[in-house]
């Protein structure tokens, strides 16, 4: 038999830049996972771009981790999970996870972000994105069905468009679409084709489909999902009883089809029970829930050995990041900030607050996940050249040392127990930190404020997703919680959102990365790790970076 | 007796309107902007301001808390010009608000520039009709309708060069000068027996607050039915052999227990029977709404862990009352004339010594009710000390002041118990 081939013309045909990437690849330039991230975001099907990674790579191919034959597929059965259930009306003002883990198992979206953090169509067939990235072009998948039986078209894609942009709705789509200027720039090209005109390019478009509160709307919704739980996914929502629980029954009729050649899904029930964490910890070892929602470093410690349990852990973007008001003293001064950020030691801050479990960070906003990347020296703890610099800066004021900093932040995941060990490390250096530490809520309702402070930043599958939000001039108003822009910086990174191409962007990573710890805002000790905890009888069972519940393929093994 | 019963129920009333008061102003206060906790802190400060006016939360809180109590249809209705009904909606089981146009009940709602008519058949469907001349002039000359929206509102819509808002068409939306204004969300208030909707949770109030009040009566009942007996036997017992090893067995348990936290208690429970034995369910997972009654095994260590707290408090007490009692010349006259000692504790001692733990008593129904906070965040039992604390970690007023009329209620109402037992207990006491 001869073995399918895919040619650098048809490759061209999808877009012009992949026939590069591909001899990227065979030259070992970029790896097999970066060459299916870049083919795929540039609209290649996942299946097509893993196909030519696994030729063009020259390394084997071999079976994703948790894939399992056709033969050992068991179908049926419940799986329960302990996860705080909170107010869920109209999926897109969505602004936390666990609504969008509930809103997940009935709706869809239009792309996904797998848990390698690679991004493949979904409700979409493809997508293509034109040389400038300012045009997309996104093809809808035939033959999908709603549950009450209409038919997936381009009128509900349009429809959900309109509710992101809809400021009345108050979806953080809004801000993160910044490139739609309205509706008038979403073209329906005709009943399975979108057009997106976007005001400048942006690469992340994909991603952004994968948002969590993204999932696509039926074209009559009115604003509560759960008095109308009309969506395309394969679960349907049977009760749900706010700060209660949450209740599921398979589909019979999803479109997807598992390894058995029957539709997906394999399970017949989830049930999620809204509990305390601790309670959850308790009932996940006592054998009363199957899976707990993102657990938190102590959960790990509790969980990671115990019999019947299965903690897998996942690599993130996600970080409790120190920053400092650049438009205030003494941070306005890039001594005061240096030193700071010398004042790290970063493996010890890991281990003290968050049991070691996570990858060493600069102190730039780029993580060793993003594909994108720059790999550089992880700094060392140095509190003489800190004090160095402190010395100078005291000396030009005509102040004493120690210099009294107060460090606000939140008692929430590790940030108090950073706060405090950062106290220590930076004292012989000469800082006096005082520690400002609230309850979340009180830390939220000032977290732009505050002069010095520890904010968490959630994951985010690209840099370029991350950067704008924070580091530039028009965020100042927003989520610029230091004021700090700088031109120079502004400038490659406004071309790194136009560049497709991952080598040409991780250069540009480089200059990012380099300028944000020569004169950032910022300073970060480490990118956290998150864990998934469920039953050792479930399988396909994988842990993602952002805690999602990607439920559709898992099957229990009884 | 009845005109203390009467006054009883005035005082009940003005406590309770005080409490609400105070209540609403302190969470107003204390709450910080709902819209963050619900929108993220991601949201733009239109996308806030939008959302605060369509929950009502731009007025006044003046103005809310008079809503909030005697509702606000009255005052939308001057703006309508028709009466405001609710009937229920079918799907959801929820009402919702129509106004009724000589019995024709309708709706509004503006699609693509239009304002549209819906009216509501006998099944609960409803027709579309478009709507004409029902624009009205306001004095800075914009053509402005008040209407009844599909959410529950009553919402002053706007043609023209009015502000700039949204429209949602079939296309998509469109960016134009019509759309809503204003926003009444329409309620009956609480003297019509409407709490309202919770902010956390967007559903009303009642729905949620029943069954957690019906799970905190089961779980307070049953541990009300074991500790109380077993409570005062125990006190009665130490109280008759005061000083012998039994009273200091009691005592010393029971003290033990009691001065042991729940929290310390509780999480001791859970590690030995429910992780190591696995012989209980370790914490209370509700997965499905009547899962205490299907699986009553689950009441079992937070009832374990409330006994363990509460019934040192009432055996001690009961105790100290007995031994004094016990101490008193009646009960020696009666030992002394030969009365079986037996006879004497039932007859003459226990009606006198159960004077103090009947307040005790009374007042720990209440904080079963209200106060079991600790225990139900421990073993994730959903009841309704759980949910009070939550909706005012939120700021949520509508379920806090419903919540918290009931615990008011049921503190007035135990009390009311109390002052009837004394006098059963003791005749001499006469209420007036």
């Amino acid at each position: 038999m001869e073995k399918p081939r895919i040619t650098k013309r048809q490759m061209a045909e999808t877009h012009i830049a992949i026939p590069d990437a591909y001899d990227k690849l065979e030259q070992g330039v970029i790896s097999r996972r970066e060459f299916i991230r870049f083919a795929t975001l540039l609209g290649m099907s996942a299946g097509a771009a893993s196909f030519l990674a696994a030729c063009g790579g020259g390394t084997e191919a071999t079976p994703e981790p948790g894939e399992a034959p056709s033969g050992q597929i068991k179908r049926g059965g419940t799986w329960t999970s302990s996860m705080q259930l909170q107010l869920l009306d109209h999926p897109a003002r969505l602004s936390w996870v666990e609504g969008a883990n509930i809103v997940r198992q009935i709706n869809e979206y239009l792309t996904l972000t797998g848990p390698e953090n690679i991004t493949r169509p979904y409700l979409l067939e493809r997508w293509e994105a034109s040389d400038d990235v300012l045009t997309w072009d996104l093809y809808l998948r035939e033959g999908v069905t709603w549950n009450n039986g209409d038919e997936f078209n381009a009128d509900d894609v349009m429809f959900t468009f309109g509710e992101w942009l809809n400021p009345d709705v108050g979806s953080s789509m809004l801000g993160l679409m910044a490139y739609m200027s309205g509706m008038q720039d979403v073209e329906k090209v005709d009943d399975y084709h979108v057009r997106l005109h976007l005001q400048f390019g942006d690469i992340a478009v994909p991603e952004h489909l994968f948002h969590y509160p993204a999932v696509v709307l039926h074209r009559d919704f009115e604003g509560d999902i759960i008095r109308q739980p009309v969506g395309t996914g394969a679960f349907t929502l049977e009760e749900y009883a706010e700060g209660e629980r949450a209740v599921f029954k398979r589909r019979e009729d999803y479109w997807q089809m598992g390894v058995d050649g029957d539709p997906l899904p394999y399970l017949d029930e989830l049930i999620y029970v809204s509990t305390d964490k601790d309670a959850g910890v308790a009932a996940l070892q006592s054998g009363q829930v199957d899976s707990l929602y993102d657990p938190r470093p102590t959960d790990f410690q509790a969980l990671q050995d115990a019999e019947g349990i299965t903690v897998r852990p996942a690599s993130t973007a996600q970080c409790l990041v120190g920053r400092m008001r650049v438009d205030l003293e003494p941070w306005d001064d890039v001594r005061v900030r240096n030193a700071m950020k010398l004042c790290q030691d970063r493996a010890e801050i890991l281990r003290l607050a968050y049991f070691g479990q996570g990858d060493l960070s600069l102190d730039a906003h780029v993580a060793p996940v993003h594909p994108a990347y720059c790999e550089k020296d992880i700094p060392e703890y140095d509190p003489e050249a800190a004090r160095a610099l402190l010395e100078s800066y005291a000396e030009e004021k005509g102040i004493d040392l120690p210099l009294r900093v107060t460090l606000a932040t939140k008692n929430d995941q590790a940030e108090p127990e950073i706060a405090q060990a950062l106290k220590e490390l930076a004292s012989p250096a000469g800082f006096d930190i005082q520690l400002d530490i609230t309850e979340p809520a009180g830390y939220w309702d000032r977290w732009t404020e505050v002069d010095l402070g520890i904010t968490s930043w959630t994951h985010r599958p690209l840099a370029t997703m991350v950067l704008p939000l924070a580091y530039t001039e028009e965020s100042i108003g927003a989520w610029n919680e230091t004021r700090w822009t700088d031109t120079e910086f502004e400038g490659i990174l406004r071309e790194a959102q136009g560049t497709l191409d991952v080598e040409a962007r991780r250069g540009l990573m480089c200059q990012i990365e380099d300028i944000m710890q020569e004169r950032g805002p910022i300073f970060n000790s480490f990118w956290k790790s998150v864990w998934n905890a469920t039953a050792s009888e479930f399988k396909n069972v994988e842990a993602h970076p952002t805690a999602y519940d990607l439920l559709y393929e898992v099957w229990k093994d009884v | 007796m009845a005109r203390f019963i009467i006054r009883s129920i005035i005082s009940t009333i003005v406590t309770m309107l005080l409490v609400s008061i105070a209540l609403f102003f302190l969470v107003d206060v204390g709450s910080g902007d709902i819209s963050v906790k619900i929108l993220g802190v991601f949201a733009t400060p239109e996308q806030r301001a939008s959302y605060r006016a369509q929950l009502g939360l731009d007025a006044p809180a003046w103005q809310r808390y008079i809503d909030w109590l005697v509702g606000n249809d009255w005052r939308a209705e001057r703006k309508v010009g028709y009466p405001l009904v609710t009937a229920m909606n079918p799907q959801t089981g929820e009402a919702d608000w129509w106004a009724d146009i000589d019995g024709q009940l309708t709706r509004w709602t503006m699609e693509e520039g239009q304002l549209l008519t819906l009216k509501r058949q006998e099944d609960g469907n409803t027709t579309k009709h478009l709507s004409s001349g029902a624009w009205e002039l306001d004095e800075e000359g914009n053509e402005t309708f008040w209407g009844v929206d599909t959410n529950n509102n009553a919402v002053k819509w706007q043609r023209g060069e009015g502000a700039e808002v949204w429209v949602l068409t079939k296309a998509g939306l469109r960016k134009e000068g019509d759309g809503p204004q204003q926003y009444i969300p329409l309620r009956k208030g609480l003297l019509r027996g409407d709490p309202g909707i919770s902010l956390q949770f967007g559903r009303p109030v009642a729905v949620t607050l029943i069954p957690r009040i019906r799970n905190t009566l089961v779980l307070a009942g049953v541990a009300f039915s074991i500790i109380m007996p077993l409570a005062l036997v125990l006190g009665i017992l130490a109280g008759i052999n005061e000083g012998k090893p039994l009273d200091r067995i009691i005592s010393i348990t029971s003290l033990g227990f009691t001065a042991t936290p729940e929290f310390v208690t509780g999480i001791f429970l859970i590690i030995i029977f429910g992780i190591w034995l696995k012989v209980l369910p370790a914490v209370a997972i509700f997965t499905s709404p009547n899962a205490i009654f299907e699986d009553p095994k689950l009441l079992a260590l937070p009832v374990l862990t409330l006994t363990a707290v509460e019934l040192g408090y009432v055996a001690r007490m009961t105790r100290a009352s007995m031994v004094e009692v016990m101490d008193s010349p009646y009960i020696r006259t009666a030992i002394i004339k030969g009365m079986p000692k037996w006879r004497v504790v039932t007859k003459h001692a226990i009606r006198n010594a159960l004077m103090a733990p009947i307040t005790i008593i009374m007042l720990h129904v209440n904080w079963l009710v209200g106060g079991l906070v600790v225990v139900e965040v421990i073993f994730g039992y959903p009841g309704l000390g759980y949910y009070i604390y939550r909706s005012a970690i939120f700021g949520d007023y509508n379920a806090i002041e419903a919540a918290a009329m009931v615990t008011v209620a049921i503190a007035i109402l135990t009390r009311l118990i109390g002052d009837l037992a004394y006098t059963l207990l003791n005749p001499r006491i006469r209420y007036a």
